[in-house]
């Protein structure tokens, strides 16, 4: 884990509010898994806490990146992602990092169908170039949002995996609905046997796929997200209730128990 | 060589700067962050007779220059702080102290129980922001006798250095610093969380589960150093300052108001070296402005008459 004072290389406006912020990073966090995160501040004293945000690429994840960064994806939304917004070239991040846990590879004979609700996808690009570089195909995307704005990165996922089914609320791309729809279809084919679901998205996206694994006993893992001060387990701000070992249900930290959990321990 | 060492009644640190209990885990968490021996002394979480969940969420939210928090006391409880965390804390050279809560006054007690000759821990510390179950819920901090009485108590139960954390959430601090001094506590710390409550306007729904929490950040410092000022004035018995210090300038504000010691809390969470640099910085402003020890700065305030 490293505190690191580095600087913004560029910060790409990608419309509808999403960016990609790209900055130097050293060697070892080129080490980091696909939905592991950093916390990230901005210069001045307000907002007063760091944010997090997944790591969306490294180094080779996209094909102009330049050696030796990290990128986020973010959409603005609140106040300490309107102050990332308005960073350049050349200005001071203070990024902490890497923290959590990460997505893991599937299993033998299992493939990854990935489930993104909007700016959820911000953990899969870097996922599709660890499953690329383990010999794994190139997954299945369903990849849901609001509306056809918020689909941030649709043309690198569309060049990247196998197959990209779109939803949107509005219809305004893809399937006029939720995720879920096409998701249930594909389960309901008996496809579930050689599938692992890798989720991130808005927490009731979460909870309606998470019984859909549940329905039909296929492995999903979901990527969480939730309000945090600190990032590394002490401010015990981020807990989400699951299931234990013993059957009790306890708080587990988003930050250091996850943010990756499988869906059937979460105890919503 | 400037002198950092200060004295709390028998609690004798090597430097005036610790971490506050709830922003700092076991320490253990600090781990990878920088050398804990380089700290005057940590405050464990608070801990309880039994482990304690804590409160469902949402336990956070941010507020200007501050945070609010509802976590609810989680804890591992005081048998596995004395098992699992106290033996692992014992090689570095500061002082632990540990946090102690309970919902009666039996309960602080059965833990300062535990607590005493536990090998390597320097005092405790006692939370009475916790709600009083046997008094209709009001916090112990609050009412002066029911503070005195279990001041009393857990004086009783142990012969560690005793520091009793005060509330802000009370008329004049005056009256409990001093209910907890005649009761026998060693040294006072201040200050504890302010209750405070933010909304979710569009939503209409308070931000937190628990609808109130504690304030905690810099938006708290001038209430906490008006309340270390009134405190150094009205008791004899030293101080530790805390709220809102994220450098050895806000630091210096309690010292100068007559804290002995201060205790870093919520900058932990944003800067995790944050008490570590303020050692540093604190013996650069010694040495800039040529004083040989912190402990002329305790009080040195001056006041125009």
């Amino acid at each position: 884990m490293l505190d690191l004072t580095t600087s913004v290389i560029r910060n790409l406006d990608l419309g509808h509010g999403n960016y990609l912020i790209e900055f130097g990073v050293p060697d070892s966090i080129q080490q980091m898994k696909p939905a592991q995160f950093f916390m990230i501040g901005t210069p001045g004293s307000e907002p007063l806490l760091r944010r997090p945000y997944s790591v969306c690429g490294l180094n080779g994840t996209f094909p102009d990146n330049q050696r030796g960064t990290a990128q986020v994806l973010y959409k603005v939304y609140g106040k300490g992602t309107r102050l990332l917004s308005g960073l350049g070239k050349g200005a001071e991040l203070q990024v902490l990092g890497p923290l959590g846990n990460g997505f893991d590879l599937p299993d033998t004979g299992r493939r990854a169908l990935l489930v993104a609700g909007g700016i959820g996808s911000a953990p899969f690009p870097l996922f599709i170039r660890h499953l690329a570089e383990a010999g794994h195909p190139a997954p299945r995307m369903i990849y849901g949002a609001r509306s056809q704005g918020d689909l941030p990165l649709l043309s690198w996922f569309r060049d990247s995996c196998e197959e990209v089914l779109l939803t949107t609320d509005d219809g305004s791309a893809g399937e006029a609905g939720r995720v879920t729809q096409p998701l249930e279809r594909l389960l309901e084919q008996g496809e579930g046997e050689r599938l692992h679901l890798y989720v991130c998205g808005p927490d009731p996206m979460l909870k309606a796929v998470a019984r859909l694994a549940s329905r039909f006993d296929v492995p999903c893992d979901l990527a969480l997200e939730a309000p945090m001060a600190c990032g590394f387990g002490v401010c015990l701000g981020c807990v989400v209730p699951v299931h234990g070992d013993d059957g009790e249900v306890r708080f587990e930290r988003v930050c250091v128990d996850g943010p990756v959990m499988p869906a059937q321990r979460m105890a919503w | 060589m400037v002198d950092l060492s200060v004295e709390l009644g028998p609690l004798k640190l090597k430097n005036p700067v610790l971490t506050a209990s709830g922003t700092f885990g076991y320490g253990l968490e600090f781990e990878p962050f920088f050398d804990l021996g380089s700290l005057g002394g940590i405050v464990s979480k608070g801990l309880s007779p039994r482990p304690r969940h804590g409160n469902p969420p949402q336990r956070i939210a941010e507020t200007p220059a501050g945070m609010l928090n509802t976590i609810g006391l989680q804890n591992v409880g005081v048998d596995a702080f004395l098992s699992e965390k106290l033996p692992k804390l014992e090689h570095y050279d500061m002082a632990v102290l540990a946090n102690v809560f309970g919902e009666t006054e039996a309960e602080y007690v059965e833990v300062c129980k535990k607590l005493d000759g536990a090998p390597g821990l320097a005092g405790i510390e006692l939370n009475v922001s916790c709600p009083n179950v046997e008094c209709g819920g009001i916090a112990f901090g609050n009412d002066p006798r029911a503070l005195a009485s279990v001041t009393a108590a857990c004086r009783k139960a142990t012969g560690l250095p005793l520091l009793v954390k005060l509330s802000p959430n009370v008329t004049d601090i005056r009256e409990t610093a001093r209910a907890a001094e005649d009761a026998g506590a060693d040294a006072l710390s201040l200050v504890n969380t302010f209750v405070g409550m933010a909304i979710d306007v569009e939503a209409r729904r308070p931000v937190l589960n628990r609808v109130s929490g504690g304030l905690s950040g810099p938006a708290i410092r001038p209430l906490a150093v008006h309340m270390t000022w009134q405190t150094y004035n009205a008791v004899k018995i030293p101080l530790m300052g805390m709220g809102g210090i994220t450098c050895a300038r806000d630091a210096l504000e309690f010292i100068l108001a007559g804290a002995s010691a201060v205790q870093v809390g919520t900058s932990n969470f944003v800067t995790p070296t944050s008490a570590a640099d303020l050692v540093n910085e604190l013996r650069d402003y010694l040495e800039q402005h040529g004083f040989e020890s912190v402990r002329e700065l305790v009080g040195s305030l001056q006041v125009e008459s």
